[in-house]
């Protein structure tokens, strides 16, 4: 029975394993509650060093413990949503350890999964002792109101990818499995904060159907525009923001070609890697095919 | 826990005491549950992060009595948690008995029994779009704002953790009146119709004032069952015959519902019956329930 409580991402209103619920009721919920779960940056005081050290160290707990990709992004999640509510006192850095480690403890509660944290911290030069972790397991919860079924893009890729025709079992699972791909590296992207879970989760499986199924990408957009919960000026915000992801790439190109839309958020990025990127990595040809491929990418993913 | 000061002692839910307390900085009135939750060296127990999240989660609906807050005291070095509730005055048991007994005995106005059945289906709805069951229905987890007119579903949630005991903590028996039969009979399957079940009881009881079946032992609570809606047939719920607990019983004939419920209007008799089917699967939804056109008279809108 026990097992029933269990957090699953894609899933953060319903237990996985009671009857089944019709979907129109719990995504409605959804929509309505993924506010309450979001970190805005903009008018906050995100600290984002704190948020860049944090993140570096959870992802190396990722590897080192060899933990589900889903408790590290929980983590990120639940470190996110307490810098949006708190700040760290500056003079004090080890704090964001104790808050990244904290958070990977909850997570790990959340899932169920066993983790040992003491020889990942020993690892790194550190040791929270038990009491300490608790008592910033209890200070995070109390900041976020122990919602800790947090709404991410993974609780909407199972509605969304219900506008994918035709919905066949193999094809949907594609198109989710690198959607997820996208969600888990978009999550380190700062400015991936300011849009809500679920037009991140739409423009992830745009991106994703752009890539696999061109030919059924048109009408998957079309009808995923004309969903009532989506707004879509920022689902095609989004999805400019989600195509630097997925195409891994920081290319001035994107700068060009989208400029006239959305100058704000591309020109946002940093791009100080890709100079280096040009000379040292790819040949040419691979550089052109890569800039094509992702201008094309920008202009399908237009949505106006 | 220095935010909030104790009042009185409300209760002795089954879980624990529950306390009427005040937050010293706004004066608002809250009910302080204590859990038997300890901490130990691994932290917070993840069965009661992975509760008290899900439980914040329901009390999003105002249907549901919502939880504001969650304190820790260090008690000998250990913490403890408290869970804070919104506080409401009184709940349906009371409520309920203030129309049987005291200075001014009355039935309770249809239009009333109506609107708190119509917010308990809409709350009962509402946990189980999100997979939860209560299973523990009663009219005391039923909390009443008299003035408001307004039901909410208490106690919610935490029945996984410490499993639906038969004894309380402090010994009191834990009442079966609201009990399916299914689970009287021992199913290991818990479906979304055992709250229905008591959903229906609880119906009847706002029209009687009185419990439809009071029984005190098991074996008894079945019996009241069977003599009211007669000894269930292999025909009607297929697989009753093989439950765990099922024995030979006397064969009764189902007796009129209307009956049990002589005040209540012909639609809400239809309705009862829908919620009472032997057969969980038979049994009707909540949301479905909500639907049904003993409601239609209502203002749907005000909810």
């Amino acid at each position: 029975m026990a097992s029933s409580l269990l957090f699953d991402l894609e899933n953060p209103l319903t237990s996985a394993d009671e009857e089944q619920h019709p979907f129109s009721d719990s995504i409605a919920a959804l929509f309505a509650a993924e506010s309450d779960h979001m970190s805005p940056i903009a008018g906050g005081h995100l600290d984002l060093s704190a948020r860049r050290d944090a993140v570096s160290l959870i992802l190396q707990a990722q590897f080192s413990c060899n933990l589900d990709p889903s408790v590290a992004y929980l983590a990120i999640n639940y470190v996110d949503r307490f810098l949006s509510k708190r700040q760290i006192p500056s003079d004090k850095p080890w704090v964001v350890r104790l808050l990244s480690i904290s958070c990977l403890s909850i997570a790990s509660k959340m899932k169920k999964t066993d983790l040992f944290l003491t020889d990942f911290q020993r690892e790194e030069g550190f040791i929270f002792d038990a009491k300490t972790i608790r008592r910033m397991e209890l200070l995070v919860l109390g900041a976020l109101d122990w919602r800790m079924r947090s709404i991410t893009p993974f609780s909407f890729l199972p509605f969304f990818l219900s506008f994918f025709s035709p919905a066949q079992p193999p094809l949907l699972h594609a198109l989710k499995a690198r959607a997820s791909r996208i969600l888990f590296k978009a999550q380190n992207e700062i400015k991936m904060l300011e849009f809500k879970p679920s037009v991140i989760a739409a423009a992830a499986l745009l991106s994703a159907a752009h890539e696999l199924f061109p030919i059924q990408f048109a009408s998957f957009r079309s009808a995923m525009s004309s969903c009532e919960f989506v707004n879509k000026e920022k689902l095609g915000e989004c999805c400019n923001a989600v195509g630097d992801v997925a195409m891994d790439g920081c290319d001035s190109t994107f700068e060009m070609v989208s400029s006239s839309n959305t100058p704000v958020t591309v020109l946002g990025r940093h791009c100080s890697s890709s100079e280096s990127e040009r000379t040292v990595g790819s040949s040419s040809d691979d550089h052109d095919l890569k800039k094509r491929r992702i201008s094309e990418l920008r202009g399908a993913l237009r949505l106006s | 826990m220095e935010k909030y000061e104790k009042l009185e002692k409300v209760g002795e839910g089954t879980y624990g005491k529950v306390y009427k307390a005040q937050d010293k900085a706004t004066g608002q009135l809250v009910a302080l549950k204590k859990t038997r939750l300890e901490m130990d060296e691994e932290g917070i127990p993840p069965t009661a992060l992975r509760e008290i999240s899900l439980l914040q989660m329901l009390s999003r609906s105002i249907y549901v009595v919502r939880l504001l807050d969650v304190e820790h005291v260090d008690k000998n070095g250990k913490p403890l948690l408290y869970l804070v509730f919104e506080y409401l005055d009184t709940d349906l048991k009371k409520f309920v008995d203030s129309h049987r007994k005291g200075p001014n005995p009355r039935p309770l106005p249809p239009s009333v029994i109506q609107s708190f059945l119509y917010q308990l289906c809409k709350g009962v709805a509402h946990c189980h779009s999100h997979g939860v069951l209560h299973r523990d229905l009663k009219p005391q987890n039923l909390l009443v704002d008299k003035e408001k007119g307004i039901l909410k579903i208490a106690d919610l949630g935490l029945g996984r953790t410490f499993t639906i005991p038969l004894k309380s903590y402090t010994h009191e028996i834990v009442t079966l009146w609201y009990r399916a039969p299914e689970v009287l009979l021992g199913t290991t399957h818990y479906s979304t119709g055992v709250d229905m079940w008591s959903v229906g009881c609880i119906f009847a009881e706002m029209v009687r004032r009185q419990a439809l079946f009071p029984g005190d032992s098991e074996l008894q609570q079945l019996l009241h069952i069977f003599r009211l809606l007669g000894t269930p047939t292999e025909e009607q719920w297929p697989g009753v015959s093989s439950l765990r607990d099922w024995h030979e019983y006397p064969q009764w004939k189902p007796q009129i519902l209307a009956r049990a419920v002589p005040t209540l209007e012909p639609e809400g008799v239809d309705l009862l019956l829908k919620m009472l089917q032997y057969n969980p699967a038979n049994r009707i939804s909540a949301k479905a329930a909500m639907e049904h056109p003993y409601f239609d008279g209502l203002d749907k809108s005000q909810f």
